[in-house]
């Protein structure tokens, strides 16, 4: 696989540039910042770019970066990493982009093997996010406020955390030892009570269910 | 936490990264000083002079911001990189596992100290975001409704930390409002028991602000700037 990767802190961003070659991938353009990498990777695509939220242009240049190159090479998979899980930028990044987009710790990438597996994903389209950002929000619903969460079924609200990690219906079926239709029961289930009706395509209305979560949380 | 603080002080090699000024820490910053601590600081300097006060408040926000910045770009980086670099040893996989696990625990001790000295969330996005992280963290019936100007790390740094410790005394449903008036940032709770006042009172009146009850609603004005 083809990546760049931006991020203004020199250590990381070597053991990135190890660590992605150890995995066999080619790092095409390695750059402290934002505004560096767009030049970069003018005139030569890449399948995934990798981000630091928190670098140059200040304060948040990977988001920034990320919404220039979403325009101009939307065909480049976004993976964010980031010393944070914070639902805050979560719901930003994916107002940038429902597919081919990622948002890991800095330091659970930390294997050939979880980080091959996350670029793998996000360059066939799917959606990445920290298991740990993803349990959070679905299990940490507020107390006593009537929110869509709570009008979810105790299965259905272990489906919406693993697709909230952006897990496919199969693996999601693996995790909790049931059949894949049961499954699409759930999700289906999930898709009504938040109000998600067949207008959008399927990848469109998993993103749609995660956000309707964290929209409830944000508008209290 | 003095301790900590010094400890990455001197061991950030990294300070030429870290964006603008900033001052050392003269006595470690605790979250909040105590009445003995702020007369004994006050008897340093020119007595009563308000406005050297409220500079020096202002200050220690700027400070505070200015270590929590520090964590990320120096001890918070050395570990994440230390992170990757363990997951290329020749070793077998529950080794590096275990390891990349400590490591990961060092890393969540370090945001908790970071959060607890100015969290990152509030100097990137402001007190909007930085107050939904924690009302969710504490499971607190909160409406918030909080403006997305910005009002300088000193206001935002004193209105957040205090309304965390609102949000700790956990009492029932609260309604909190922030807005900026001017050149002041004035938060309402309503719903809180009026005894709070003096947790606000504490973070705005070395400001230059000032807190107002009346019967469970408190208005606290923080000065910007």
């Amino acid at each position: 696989m083809r990546v760049a990767l931006a991020e203004d802190g020199a250590l990381f961003r070597q053991g990135l540039v190890m660590l992605l070659e150890a995995a066999g991938h080619e790092v095409v353009a390695c750059e402290p910042g934002g505004d560096e990498l767009l030049r970069a990777l003018a005139g030569q695509p890449v399948d995934v770019a990798v981000l630091d939220i928190r670098m140059p242009p200040e304060p948040d240049g990977g988001l920034v970066t990320a919404e220039r190159l979403r325009a101009s090479h939307p065909d480049t998979g976004l993976l964010f990493l980031s010393h944070y899980a914070e639902s805050h930028y979560l719901v930003r990044i994916l107002e940038i982009g429902t597919e081919r987009i990622g948002y890991r710790l800095k330091e659970k990438v930390g294997s050939v093997d979880v980080l091959s597996d996350t670029l793998t994903r996000i360059a066939e389209g799917e959606i990445v996010i920290e298991p740990v950002l993803a349990r959070r929000l679905v299990e940490k619903p507020r107390n006593d406020r009537a929110n869509v969460v709570a009008a979810l079924s105790e299965r259905e609200r272990d489906v919406l955390k693993l697709m909230a990690e952006g897990r496919a219906n199969g693996a999601i079926a693996g995790e909790l030892f049931v059949s894949g239709k049961a499954v699409e029961k759930h999700i289906a289930s999930i898709f009504d009570k938040f109000g998600l009706h067949a207008d959008a395509t399927e990848s469109n209305r998993r993103v749609l269910a995660v956000l309707t979560y964290l929209r409830s949380q944000r508008e209290g | 936490m003095s301790g900590t603080i010094t400890g990455v002080q001197h061991g950030s090699s990294h300070a030429g990264r870290v964006k603008g000024a900033i001052p050392t820490p003269r006595e470690g910053a605790p979250p909040r000083p105590t009445a003995r601590r702020r007369r004994r600081l006050a008897g340093m300097t020119t007595a009563d002079d308000p406005t050297r006060r409220r500079e020096r408040r202002r200050e220690h926000w700027q400070r505070r911001r200015g270590l929590e910045r520090r964590l990320h770009d120096g001890a918070a980086l050395r570990i994440s990189s230390l992170a990757l670099r363990l997951g290329l040893l020749d070793a077998p996989r529950e080794q590096v596992d275990a390891l990349q696990g400590e490591v990961a625990s060092a890393l969540d001790e370090l945001r908790a100290v970071a959060a607890g000295i100015y969290p990152p969330l509030l100097h990137e996005a402001g007190l909007g975001p930085a107050l939904l992280e924690a009302v969710r963290a504490s499971g607190a019936d909160v409406a918030l409704d909080v403006t997305d100007e910005r009002c300088g790390a000193a206001a935002e740094g004193a209105a957040y930390f205090a309304l965390v410790d609102v949000l700790a005394a956990g009492s029932g449903p609260l309604a909190v409002t922030a807005r900026r008036e001017g050149s002041t940032l004035v938060v309402r709770i309503d719903g809180a028991d009026p005894a709070l006042a003096c947790v606000l009172d504490d973070e705005a009146a070395p400001l230059g602000g000032t807190v107002d009850t009346d019967s469970s609603l408190i208005v606290a004005r923080f000065p910007c700037g």
